[in-house]
């Protein structure tokens, strides 16, 4: 896995001062909509091998959660941002 | 001599026995800072930093683009409590009874931190004034520069045992003494 992830606020950190929640890429559906909807948003997730996008939080640095993109077969990592702005589009 | 409960250092006991007279590499644990921690609302995180830049006497630590630590030496809680409300969209919380501040320093500090965290602290990349949350012996904390050769840790205080302990351990090879600063 990747060891060495560049958060967006504190620089270049180890792995171990982040925790991963998962999958970024579901996005939340609305509170009525079909069970089948929630069911997918709850329970079904790709398994790919290569480019994947995940939620991570930095638990010892700045505290904030980041939407990390990397390749799980490479261990490269593309790119880190804030989780509020890759959620809103705003590079600030 | 006996010591109140209440002013007695979460470190008293691991200090017994310590060493008189400091070597270079010395670690000292300050007795009663003034701690606060502060976090900006949503929206004001620019205008909060400016104005905690112009509280007096007390030194700003960074932990996120909206959330400061803040460390005094020589003013009353009361009075930086004061300061600090006057500043519109921030939310403050004392934290000196919460936070253990240490302060590293000597010839070998940075070899002696490096065993300690996973961050370059050259001066290039980790400059005097800096500061930031990071890991430090596996324990949440903050680590500032205060000097080319003097950096300042601070942690929470049931840890504060556990970081000395490993503190003390990676410092063992370089001759680092410890002991109370005011
Ligand atoms: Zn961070």
């Amino acid at each position: 896995m990747a060891s060495l992830i560049t958060c967006p606020h504190c620089g270049r950190r180890p792995k171990e001062e982040f925790s991963i929640r998962g999958d970024a890429v579901p996005e939340r559906p609305e509170a009525a909509a079909s069970e089948e909807a929630w069911h997918a948003y709850v329970y079904l997730r790709e398994n790919p091998r290569g480019a994947i996008r995940e939620y991570w939080h930095h638990v010892a640095g700045c505290r904030r959660w980041l939407v990390v993109e990397r390749d799980n077969l490479t261990h490269e990592v593309f790119a880190v941002t804030d989780a509020r702005e890759a959620a809103t589009g705003d590079a600030a | 001599m006996s010591i109140p409960f209440t002013h007695r250092h979460i470190l008293e006991d691991r200090m017994s026995g310590y060493e008189p007279s400091p070597n270079a590499n010395h670690l000292t644990v300050l007795r009663r800072p003034v701690i606060f921690s502060a976090l900006a609302h949503a929206g004001h995180e620019a205008s909060v930093a400016e104005a905690l830049s112009l509280v007096e006497n007390i030194v700003v630590r960074s932990v996120s683009p909206s959330d400061w630590l803040l460390v005094s030496q020589n003013a009353e809680a009361g009075a930086i409590a004061a300061s600090l409300g006057a500043v519109p969209g921030l939310s403050f919380a004392e934290q000196s009874d919460g936070q253990v501040l240490m302060a590293v320093s000597g010839p070998d500090v940075r070899k002696i931190l490096a065993k300690c965290v996973a961050v370059d602290l050259h001066a290039d990349a980790f400059a005097e004034g800096e500061s930031a949350p990071m890991m430090i012996c596996r324990v949440a904390g903050n680590l500032a520069r205060t000097g080319t050769d003097t950096f300042e840790i601070l942690v929470p205080r049931s840890y504060a045992g556990y970081v000395f302990d490993e503190l003390r351990e990676a410092g063992r090879e370089y001759a680092m003494t410890r002991g109370f600063g005011e």
